[in-house]
């Protein structure tokens, strides 16, 4: 015997109390749903598999101000001793580091400048033959760079021929057929794409195109460079203690302003979405929490208010178990006109993240787990107020005060 | 229909016992009309409580239309008081988000009857007592005197085998209480069987059967005829 019909017009009677506990379940339902997508959404974002095996791979920022070296020159002896150090896996010189957040992009076009044709946006990276062994990534197709192809200078008109790309960008420029041994362009420069690897990531994961990545064989000899390093297994943190001594013992006049590995710099790019995703569970856990809360309290309160009620029930024959189920039902129908609100206003709320911000369509399956998630909360938080209004005596009815 | 013999309830705190009935026998045949009076905290309401099973006694034995009640469960209480007992109660005990027919409902619906039969029931029981056409009311809605007949129209819609009636005047004033005195007349006209807790001495004396209770026990006749000056009336001792 569920005492709907009576429930329902018992609320009608008396609703200040239901409505504002509706809205607060309405507004959960609303608020949870979005924040739970949104953080599967920066969770999948942030445990994206990017190509890389970054516990092993370190870089260097290499700021040098002596004036009396050759800076090519200076750069393949530091290449060499790095690539020599023990528990080193391969080393090699590059403009910027993958998953960093600083780097170069530029459109690739299919025709050459000024010729209108397509261009494919891409991340880039100038580097020479060790850079895909040091980063750990495979060649799909093709080859690899030869030691003769790699150009190290400080002349910007000298300029490599060739360019080593990543499956995903090969896919987007070519997407009828194979695009290895084709040509594309940086401006009106040439360039044949010799090898095709199977995933990498670029400078920003964040980039509306992270997975297209260009290498060219380049090095431009200046000051300011980046050395990217991989290490054995496990050997990374012994290798960064010595580094620094090591490369300053072949030439001193120069400084390392940054030792740092490649998860930290994902993590220190990544920062911002990290603090948004915890706040957003903390704001999760207040919200179910405080609408627990609420419908805990307000139930107790329902019950010293209707504590002589209660025990007149009891008098006029209800069980302990018509008293549970009482609260229970009259829990569920409020959740449940807070719930068909909550979940319409996800929807909607869930559109205008989508067209203010950017976000990824709200799926269903969340609007429906929150809605479970929330119910099932609900009944939790009254049962055991619900329990105590079954142990209130049938002689209260018969008490005079 | 109502047997008790030497029931007893003491109530038990870390410092007193209280003994709120001793020894207390009584015996209830069908059709009787029997006021209960006595002075504050004699133990009327304790023996209400214990004859409508609304608390457990202490010692003794008590039968209930030949059923021992200190043998049954707690559900099994809730069911025999729905199917055996009307309460009508001082304070008329209404709930105020319900109209008078959703009221008269509740114990039919623990009941589990069939929507169309409660129908029935409800509104005849509402005609009885001269609210069928006020059945969409709420109780606030009413006088205390009608409040007090609709709980009345709720104490017969389970069709009890007898009615418990807790002080059902005392919030009620004279016209009204003569009114609802006159229902209940009328209804154990009808068959019913009427236990009233009352300290109201010219309504117990309408009662055709009274019993005093004194510091829990039911009181001698000569004090009970020395303090009332009645001879007429049957004083069922203890």
């Amino acid at each position: 015997m569920l005492e709907i019909k009576p429930i329902i017009n018992a609320l009608r009677r008396s609703k200040v109390g239901a409505i504002l506990l509706l809205i607060q379940i309405a507004i959960t339902t609303a608020i949870v749903s979005n924040a739970a997508f949104i953080i599967q959404d920066r969770m999948t974002y942030l445990q994206q598999e990017t190509g890389y095996p970054e516990q092993d791979i370190f870089s260097i920022t290499v700021m040098t101000y002596g004036k009396d070296r050759d800076l090519s020159q200076q750069f393949e002896e530091d290449e060499a001793i790095l690539r020599n150090l023990p528990g080193v896996v391969d080393a090699a010189l590059s403009n910027a580091v993958p998953l960093s957040g600083s780097g170069s992009a530029s459109g690739m076009g299919l025709k050459p400048a000024p010729e209108p044709g397509r261009n494919v946006r891409a991340g880039y990276l100038f580097a020479d033959d060790h850079m895909l062994n040091t980063l750990g990534v495979k060649l799909k197709e093709g080859r690899n760079f030869a030691p003769d192809e790699v150009i190290v200078t400080q002349d910007p008109g000298k300029v490599p021929n060739v360019a080593i790309v990543s499956s995903t960008f090969v896919q987007e420029a070519y997407p009828d057929g194979d695009g290895l041994g084709k040509l594309m362009y940086m401006g009106d420069k040439p360039f044949k794409i010799i090898g095709i690897v199977d995933k990498m990531k670029g400078p920003w994961l964040k980039d509306d195109r992270p997975d297209n990545v260009v290498i060219f064989p380049y090095i431009k000899a200046e000051t300011y460079q980046h050395i990217i390093v991989r290490t054995e297994p496990g050997q990374r943190a012994a290798v960064m203690q010595t580094v620094e001594d090591k490369l300053l013992a072949a030439y001193d006049k120069r400084v390392f302003t940054n030792v740092i590995t490649l998860d930290e710099n994902k993590r220190q790019y990544n920062a911002s979405d990290t603090l948004m995703l915890r706040m957003l569970m903390v704001l999760i856990v207040v919200l179910v929490a405080i609408t627990a809360l609420g419908i805990f309290g307000l139930t107790l309160f329902n019950i010293s208010k209707r504590t002589r009620q209660i025990g007149t029930r009891r008098a006029l024959g209800a069980r302990k178990s018509d008293i549970i189920r009482y609260f229970l039902v009259e829990n569920t129908l409020i959740c449940s006109g807070g719930l068909i609100i909550g979940c319409t206003a996800a929807v909607l709320m869930g559109q205008q993240l989508l067209q203010r911000f950017s976000l990824p369509a709200l799926e269903f399956q969340y609007v429906a787990g929150t809605a479970i998630m929330v119910l099932v909360m609900t009944l939790v938080a009254v049962i055991f107020p619900a329990r105590r209004a079954a142990q209130i005596s049938p002689s209260v009815a018969t008490r005079s005060i | 229909m109502l047997i008790m013999k030497n029931v007893s309830k003491v109530y038990q705190t870390e410092m007193v016992q209280t003994h709120a009935l001793r020894d207390f026998d009584l015996e209830v045949k069908e059709g009787e009309f029997i006021a209960v009076t006595g002075p504050s905290g004699s133990g009327k309401t304790t023996f209400l409580n214990i004859a409508g099973m609304l608390e457990p006694y202490t010692s003794g034995e008590y039968m209930l239309d030949d059923v021992n009640v200190g043998g049954l469960s707690d559900n099994q209480r809730a069911d025999l008081r729905n199917q055996k007992i009307g309460f009508i109660f001082q304070g008329f005990n209404l709930i105020p988000d319900l109209n008078l027919y959703e009221n008269v409902e509740v114990p039919l619906r623990y009941r589990g009857i069939k929507a169309a039969e409660r129908k029935k029931r409800i509104e005849s029981c509402l005609e009885q007592v001269g609210l069928g056409s006020r059945a969409k009311h709420l109780p606030q809605q009413l006088s205390g005197g009608q409040q007090q007949r609709v709980a009345i129209a709720r104490a017969l819609a389970g069709e009890p085998r007898f009615l418990l009636a807790d002080e059902p005047t005392g919030n009620l004033d004279s016209l009204m209480a003569r009114q609802v005195m006159e229902l209940l007349e009328q209804i154990n006209r009808d068959g019913a069987t009427i236990v009233m807790v009352t300290h109201d001495p010219e309504l117990a004396r309408r009662a055709p059967r009274n019993i005093q209770i004194v510091d829990g026990q039911v009181a001698d006749l000569t004090l009970y005829q020395g303090v009332t000056g009645q001879t007429d009336r049957q004083v069922v001792g203890g």
